[in-house]
Parts: structure tokens; C-alpha cells; sequence
């Protein structure tokens, strides 16, 4: 197969990042004193907060959960900036046509990454203390199983979107019970968490959506599928775990 | 007698509550639920009271009982505070901190095209503007008492978890959104340099605190120095790895 057949457009649009990813780690730029920009789609200010007042304030334990819950999910978004970045180029150079796919879903995730990033600022939430060792194995796990194959790298993309998913479902179910609880009572969630409610919604559809790509791309041909799957989940849920505690 | 044994009953029950716990967690931030006040009113009075008498009879129990007969209570009220004259230099850290946000301005980003002020300017008049303020409320001199307080063993961890509260704080109002692993680092060493300047501060004989805002300076560039060459060997390395990789890929590794 001769170069000229390969789409072109999908070659300009190599999503390979300009830093080397693997070696990040090695870099983390961790005592420098420049102010980190970020950059997010959502609206960080509710400007209908004063012609809506929320009439309830957060307990202590919503508060703790609130907490909790985003920085898990503020982890979870950079594990899978990372993994996408170091899946991409193993998989490309391999499989020249998942790259349009692979830009879509790492353009997904690096906004999903934002807005958790701005949602912590925000809130004053510290991030994981774990933040250099999941990035480190979020790397190795993309590259990895990348190195393995094209059905490996989608098996490990079904089993981590599918605790994610499951995650944010979770999440989602807790902020309708907190509003059931408040209507009850004739008060509102507040806008604040209207708007969270929303994102955590869309960000759980275009999960699943990742989800759904993987298992179209093969993910079940990976051998072994079950090992592999559980192996991730697994490590998944434990990191989830961790993370809601430091 | 009666009505003050009262009093004391009902203060003893509200600050043993507020004591038990006290606001040591930092959580969500919500816009429309701000944290309740960390103390309660009865508190408040008695401890804002004896702050009045540091200057003159440092942070002692003098201190605490002479506030409390300044704010009407009896002598054996001071008893509610089961940390002695910790609980005094507890009070004045926890105000001072909350103080923060509205004794110092910054002006609005979006204002003209003003000289936009770094975040690390920002830092530095934060913590200028909490060291002034032991001078103008006058506990400086005194102050070396508190910080043998803070030091003892078991009040060690309470006196951290403040420090670490104010660090906090004073990256907060400077505006510093990074929420990666810097954000431990940035903290860490804004401590360390903050509570270094306070213990330079106590022996500070110069007009105006002069000495102690160059020494301020001082550790604030070193502090800029050493992250700019971390930073420097990080690009290095990144850079070198990424050549090398790419290298690799180009003779045909697949990796």
C-alpha cells in the first residue's frame, strides 16, 4: 500500500502532542512560580445567582462529597489525557485510520480536563497528592497497551470509560436525590449545581460515546479480553478509591 | 450569681462544640454557602478582648482572664478554653487570615490596560500585608512567645494545619489557579518562606520593618531561582528524551 492512498487530511491532523509524554513525569514543573493558565467551556459565573438565591446551604457531609467526587473526577480526566496521548502514536503509526477517531476522543478528554480544572480553582479543592504517580501510570497503561495492539488499546479504553461512566453515574444519581430532597422541601438544587448536574451529564454521554467507539473498534478481540478488562477495572476502582482519600 | 453561672454553662456548651471540632477541614467552596463563623459570639468577645492586652501581658492566661473581665464574664470563664493562651494566638491567626481578603486589593483584571500585577507580586504584598499586620496590632513584640506556643509538641499539628490554611489563602487572593501537583509545592514553600520571615520579623530592630521585608524578597527570589532551574532541567530533559524517542521511531522501533 503505497503512501499516496492514506488520507491525507487525517496526516495534517496528527494529534501528537509538541512535549514528549512519557517523560513528563520527569518534569513536572512543579516549583515554578508562573501562573497556570486554563482554558474552559463552561461559564465559571452564574449571573442569575442573585435573582435566584439557593435557599439552602450545603451540609458539611454534601460539602465532603462535593470534595471528594471532583477531585476523583478532576484524576480520572487527566489519567485519560494521558492514556489517549500515549496510545496515539504506537496506535497511528500502526492503524494510520483510527487517527481522526483518536484526536476526537483526546479533544474530548482534554476539554473534560478543563473544566474539572477550573471547577477545583473554583471551589478551593486541592488536587490528588497522587498526581504524579496516576500520571505516570496513566502513560505507561496508554503506551502500553498500545504497544500490544490495536484491540488491546480499545479494550483498555472500554474498561476504563466503563468505570468511569459508571462513576459519573453515581455522582449524577446523588445531586437528582439532593434535588428530590430540596423540591420536597420547596427549595432549589441552586444554580451553581444545576450547572455541575449538566456537566456531569454531558461528560458521562460523551464517556459512554468513547465506550461505544471502543467496542465498534474490536475491543472484545483482545486477547487476553477478560485478564486485561478486569485487570484495568481493577486498578481503576483502587485508584478511585485513593484518590477519594488523598 | 446565677444568671452568670448560667452564662458560663451555655458559653462552656458552645465553645466546647466549636473547640471539638474546630474548622480544620478545608472543603467545597460554594459561592452561595460561605463557612460558618469559626467562632462563636461569646468567644469572640472574650478573645477579641484579650488581644488588646497582649501588647502589655503578652499571650498568657493574664491575658485571657483580664479580657474576659473586659467583656463581662467571670475570671473563671478563661476555663472554656482548655488550650490556655493557645486559644488566644489560635484567635488572632484564624482573624488575621480572613482579615486578608479585604485589607488587600488588587485591581480588577479586566480594568483598562493597566499593568496586569504577577501572581507572584500579588503573593508578596499578601504576606507583606499579614506580617504588617503583627506590627499594627502591636503583638511583634510578643510574638515570640506565640511562636513558642505553636511549637509545642501537641499543638504542633494545629499550628501547621493554620500555617497551611494561610499559604492557602494567600495563593487564593493572588489569583494562582494551577490545580496540579504544584499546587502542594507552591503551598509548601510559601510556608516555609512565610513562617521564616515572622521568626526573622520577632528580632527585627530596623525602621518600619525595613530588614524584614528585604529579607522577604530575598527568600521570595531564591525560592523563584530554584523553581526556574528545576524548570530549566525539566525542559532539558523532556526535550532530550522526546529527540531520542523520536530518533528511535525514525530507524523503525515501534514504540
Amino acid at each position: 500500500m503505497s503512501l499516496a492512498l492514506l488520507p491525507s487530511k487525517a496526516i495534517r491532523r496528527s494529534p501528537r502532542p509538541q512535549s514528549l509524554p512519557v517523560l513528563d513525569f520527569l518534569a513536572p514543573n512543579w516549583t515554578s512560580w508562573r501562573p497556570v493558565t486554563q482554558k474552559a467551556r463552561i461559564a465559571t459565573s452564574a449571573p442569575n445567582t442573585s435573582t435566584n438565591p439557593p435557599s439552602k446551604p450545603l451540609t458539611k457531609s454534601q460539602k465532603e462529597y462535593l470534595d471528594s467526587a471532583l477531585r476523583v473526577n478532576q484524576a480520572g480526566e487527566l489519567a485519560a489525557v494521558l492514556i489517549y496521548t500515549a496510545q496515539t502514536p504506537p496506535l497511528t503509526r500502526a492503524h494510520p485510520h483510527l487517527r481522526p477517531l483518536m484526536t476526537h476522543m483526546y479533544e474530548q478528554e482534554a476539554g473534560h480536563f478543563a473544566v474539572f480544572n477550573t471547577l477545583l480553582a473554583k471551589h478551593r479543592i486541592r488536587p490528588t497528592a497522587m498526581y504524579p504517580v496516576w500520571s505516570v501510570a496513566a502513560t505507561a497503561l496508554g503506551w502500553g497497551t498500545a504497544l500490544m495492539g490495536r484491540e488491546a488499546a480499545m479494550a483498555c479504553t472500554e474498561a476504563v470509560e466503563t468505570e468511569i461512566g459508571g462513576h459519573y453515574n453515581e455522582q449524577v444519581r446523588v445531586l437528582l436525590e439532593w434535588a428530590d430532597e430540596r423540591r420536597k422541601e420547596g427549595h432549589t438544587l441552586g444554580a451553581e449545581l444545576e450547572e455541575l448536574l449538566g456537566t456531569l451529564r454531558r461528560i458521562r454521554d460523551e464517556e459512554l460515546e468513547h465506550l461505544d467507539i471502543a467496542v465498534e473498534n474490536d475491543a472484545k478481540e483482545a486477547r487476553p479480553y477478560e485478564l486485561l478488562t478486569d485487570v484495568i477495572k481493577g486498578g481503576c476502582r483502587a485508584a478511585i478509591w485513593v484518590t477519594e482519600r488523598v | 450569681m446565677a444568671t452568670s453561672t448560667r452564662l458560663a454553662r451555655t458559653l462552656t456548651r458552645s465553645s466546647l462544640r466549636s473547640l471539638s471540632k474546630p474548622p480544620t477541614t478545608r472543603r467545597y467552596h460554594a459561592a452561595d454557602s460561605p463557612p460558618p463563623p469559626p467562632f462563636s459570639p461569646a468567644e469572640s468577645a472574650i478573645l477579641s478582648a484579650a488581644l488588646a492586652h497582649v501588647p502589655a501581658n503578652g499571650f498568657t492566661s493574664t491575658s485571657l482572664r483580664l479580657g474576659a473581665r473586659d467583656a463581662g464574664y467571670l475570671d473563671a470563664s478563661t476555663n472554656l478554653f482548655p488550650r490556655g493562651a493557645f486559644d488566644l494566638v489560635n484567635y488572632y491567626l484564624v482573624t488575621q487570615r480572613l482579615a486578608l481578603k479585604d485589607s488587600v486589593q488588587f485591581p480588577a483584571e479586566s480594568a483598562g490596560g493597566g499593568a496586569r500585577i504577577g501572581v507572584g507580586k500579588k503573593v508578596r504584598t499578601l504576606a507583606l500585608a499579614r506580617l504588617r499586620a503583627n506590627a499594627e496590632v502591636g503583638v511583634v513584640g510578643r510574638w515570640g512567645e506565640a511562636l513558642a506556643l505553636m511549637a509545642q509538641p501537641t499543638l504542633l499539628p494545629a499550628s501547621l494545619a493554620e500555617l497551611a490554611r494561610l499559604a492557602d489563602e494567600m495563593w487564593f487572593l493572588a489569583g494562582d489557579t494551577a490545580v496540579d501537583a504544584s499546587w502542594y509545592t507552591k503551598r509548601a514553600s510559601l510556608a516555609t518562606i512565610y513562617s521564616a520571615t515572622e521568626v526573622f520579623m520577632t528580632q527585627d530592630q530596623s525602621t518600619g520593618f525595613k530588614d524584614t521585608e528585604r529579607f522577604l524578597d530575598a527568600r521570595l527570589e531564591d525560592g523563584m531561582r530554584v523553581g526556574g532551574f528545576l524548570g530549566g532541567v525539566g525542559e532539558w530533559v523532556g526535550y532530550t528524551g522526546h529527540s531520542l524517542v523520536n530518533v528511535l521511531r525514525s530507524k523503525g522501533v515501534r514504540i
